[in-house]
């Protein structure tokens, strides 16, 4: 235990540089204000910084990286409470009872408590990636092929039912073409060319990238043009920054927020808008006042802020250890840190164990950075959201050309991104999730060539898929998600659930 | 789901629409992936061909379209077609077909043609003037919007240059 104390301290020794704090700070404004402006998300904010932090250090490339996702979840709480926009989808529940409160003349208390505790929900978030991140990988080093092939469809299948739609069907479907598209290009067991029509260029089949600037960037843009949007911005006349008994008078809902909210972003795929709002449904639960909810509970702010901002630190969980996409961003980071020669799984604890440290000391000081700017800078923020919408998506356009061309230097790319935005967008507009879709392209080759290569070990036989022990669990848990999106089974469980989410939705 | 029934008929028929699309996709890859070279010339174990995962998943998603069909089939939608193909050409519908339309003649023909910084400027320019003075609710006078747009075409197309390029040495198209 005091190994990882003494890592830790190393990890954030390492970034004790004017440099390194340089980078936090200007990456934590920026992605403050990419959260701030309705239509830029944190995903899309990840995925165009990639390019630019393509020629830096990979330690330095991912403390951005981190500090922009980080950044543009706080911020998006801004937009939440003043303009009842969520700057993000993470933050929509944070518009249930942030905006009654600034309506009410407090929306400076509002933003404040949202800074604050989104500053705890990442802590908690930290605290069980410390703890468990080293524990899971170990654990994770006896996976073979045939457990790893479970955790590759298992990913892709419960992102698909949870990530919210009419229809679970639509987000195995969502993961389905994902996975479809993982399989363009040259395959890894017998380096055999599939689906590439002739065309070179897909030899070395679709970048993540590029596909995700398109899904999450340019898919983006078309949603936000559809209608001219005027914002009327509450304004902000009292104190911001909250008193301590203000924040902990609520200790057991920003706990139990946060422990939700680690819950959720260890599950692969199911990303912060979850996180807040199944924290913001089990406080109105537990509340003692749940009338309140949905009028300016300060309770319900707390835990839909809480929740949502320890998704972030968590969804690093599966990430590192796993090479599981915790979240879509964090999709976007393993790219990323691909990119950097830095291999997520179960071997990072081994090839590079300090790297896991720096994570959760870059997390440290990002939140740092958030807790300060978010409570000194708040009122000088909100100008950014007089930016008239078509200005900044002209803008926008351009750097999604450049985030996909930067890296590989081929206008192929561009051509994927505009593919997969014109895509993604009518997706979108059909209500089918994207996150299980960005699961599948990541997870396709993992789930392709252990499956085979497990075949290949057994001889053709399937019983080891479900015999082995670690094997047969992960087996079970899948047949289980299944199960539970029958509606059958389902309207029965989840009408709970539902009924829940309901509640905090509807107020 | 908070809906009218309306644009409930028009989700119901556009689901079966799409439906129908991915059946046909799913069965598409399981031919494709059926008529894949099963490398038998390289003694390849049978259960290792490349086409193998991509058949299974052929087959998932037209399983999964066909039961999205059924589901939409079932649904009670009146004038979900019309409402369908009004939605089509509405305004909303207009407006992203017009972003589509500028973006990709600056990113497939402006792009190769002019130098980047150029290419970016005319398109940002174009693309503010469009919708500010013509595809709005709103409009407002060219004469006010003009020059705020070439302001910041200038300035953006500029300084993602600048940035991209010189502070962070990254090659552009």
């Amino acid at each position: 235990m005091f190994d990882g104390l003494a890592l830790l301290a190393q990890g954030v020794g390492h970034f004790l540089t004017p440099a390194s704090l340089f980078n936090v700070v200007w990456a934590t404004l920026l992605g403050l204000v990419i959260g701030i402006l309705p239509g830029l998300t944190a995903t899309m904010g990840v995925a165009l910084l990639v390019t630019l932090t393509y020629k830096m250090p990979p330690d330095q490339a991912i403390l951005t990286l981190m500090c922009v996702y980080l950044g543009a979840i706080y911020g998006g709480s801004r937009t939440a409470i003043l303009l009842n926009i969520p700057g993000t989808p993470a933050n929509a529940a944070a518009t249930l009872d942030g905006y009654p409160l600034a309506r009410q003349g407090r929306a400076g208390l509002a933003m404040g408590l949202a800074t604050t505790s989104s500053t705890l929900g990442t802590i908690v978030g930290i605290f069980f990636l410390a703890i468990i991140a080293p524990a899971l990988a170990d654990f994770a080093l006896e996976f073979g092929s045939y457990e790893f092939f479970w955790l590759a469809l298992f990913g892709v299948l419960i992102s698909g039912q949870m990530a919210g739609s009419d229809t679970p069907l639509k987000g195995y479907i969502a993961g389905i073409l994902g996975l479809l598209v993982a399989m363009v290009g040259m395959e890894m067991l017998h380096a055999y060319q599939r689906f590439t029509f002739g065309v070179g260029a897909l030899g070395g089949g679709i970048d993540l990238i590029p596909a995700m600037v398109g899904a999450f960037g340019f898919a983006e843009i078309l949603t936000s043009m559809k209608r001219r949007v005027v914002a009327h911005v509450a304004a902000v006349n009292d104190r911001v920054v909250p008193t301590f008994r203000e924040i902990f008078q609520y200790w057991r809902t920003i706990i139990r927020s946060g422990v939700i909210g680690t819950f959720v972003g260890i599950i692969p795929g199911v990303g912060e808008d979850i996180g807040s709002w199944s924290s913001y449904a089990a406080a109105k639960r537990f509340s003692k006042k749940p009338e309140e909810f949905g009028k300016g509970s300060q309770e319900g702010l707390i835990a839909a802020e809480t929740g949502d901002n320890a998704v972030v630190s968590a969804a690093m969980i599966p990430t590192l250890t796993l090479a599981l996409p915790g979240s879509a961003a964090a999709a976007v980071l393993i790219a990323a840190m691909l990119i950097h020669g830095i291999r997520p799984g179960p071997m990072l604890m081994v090839e590079n164990p300090i790297f896991l440290y720096q994570v959760v000391a870059m997390l440290l000081l990002a939140t740092l950075a958030n807790l300060i700017f978010g409570l000194s800078l708040t009122k000088l923020l909100i100008k950014v959201l007089v930016v008239p919408r078509e200005r900044l998506m002209a803008v926008v356009y351009v750097l999604c050309v450049v985030g996909s061309f930067a890296i590989t230097q081929r206008m192929f790319d561009v051509y994927v991104m505009l593919v997969f935005g014109i895509a993604g967008f009518i997706l979108r507009e059909m209500r089918y999730p994207m996150a299980p879709l960005v699961l599948g392209i990541v997870l396709g080759d993992l789930l392709d060539i252990n499956l085979r290569r497990g075949l290949l070990l057994s001889d053709g036989d399937i019983s080891p898929f479900f015999t082995r022990p670690i094997s047969a669990v992960l087996f079970a848990i899948t047949l289980l998600t299944i199960v539970m999106s029958m509606p059958v089974v389902s309207r029965r469980v989840s009408g709970v659930f539902r009924r829940l989410v309901r509640q905090g939705r509807t107020g | 789901m908070e809906m009218e029934s309306g644009e409930h008929a028009l989700r119901a028929r556009a689901d079966l629409l799409t439906a129908i699309v991915l059946v046909a996709l799913g069965l598409i890859v399981v031919y494709l992936s059926w008529t894949m070279p099963r490398l038998e010339q390289r003694h390849v174990h049978p259960a290792t061909i490349p086409g193998l995962l991509p058949m299974i998943l052929g087959l998932a998603l037209s399983f999964c379209g066909l039961l999205l069909g059924l589901r939409s089939w079932a649904i009670q939608a009146e004038g979900g077609w019309q409402a369908l193909g009004r939605a089509l050409v509405s305004r909303p519908a207009r407006r992203v077909l017009a972003v589509v339309a500028l973006a990709l003649f600056h990113t497939l023909v402006l792009v190769g043609w002019l130098p980047f910084w150029a290419a970016s400027m005319l398109f940002i320019f174009t693309f503010i003037v469009l919708f500010e003075v013509f595809m709005t609710d709103q409009p407002i006078n060219l004469m006010r919007s003009a020059p705020w747009a070439l302001a910041i075409a200038v300035a953006a197309g500029w300084g993602i240059s600048f940035i991209f390029e010189d502070v962070f040495l990254v090659r552009l198209p």
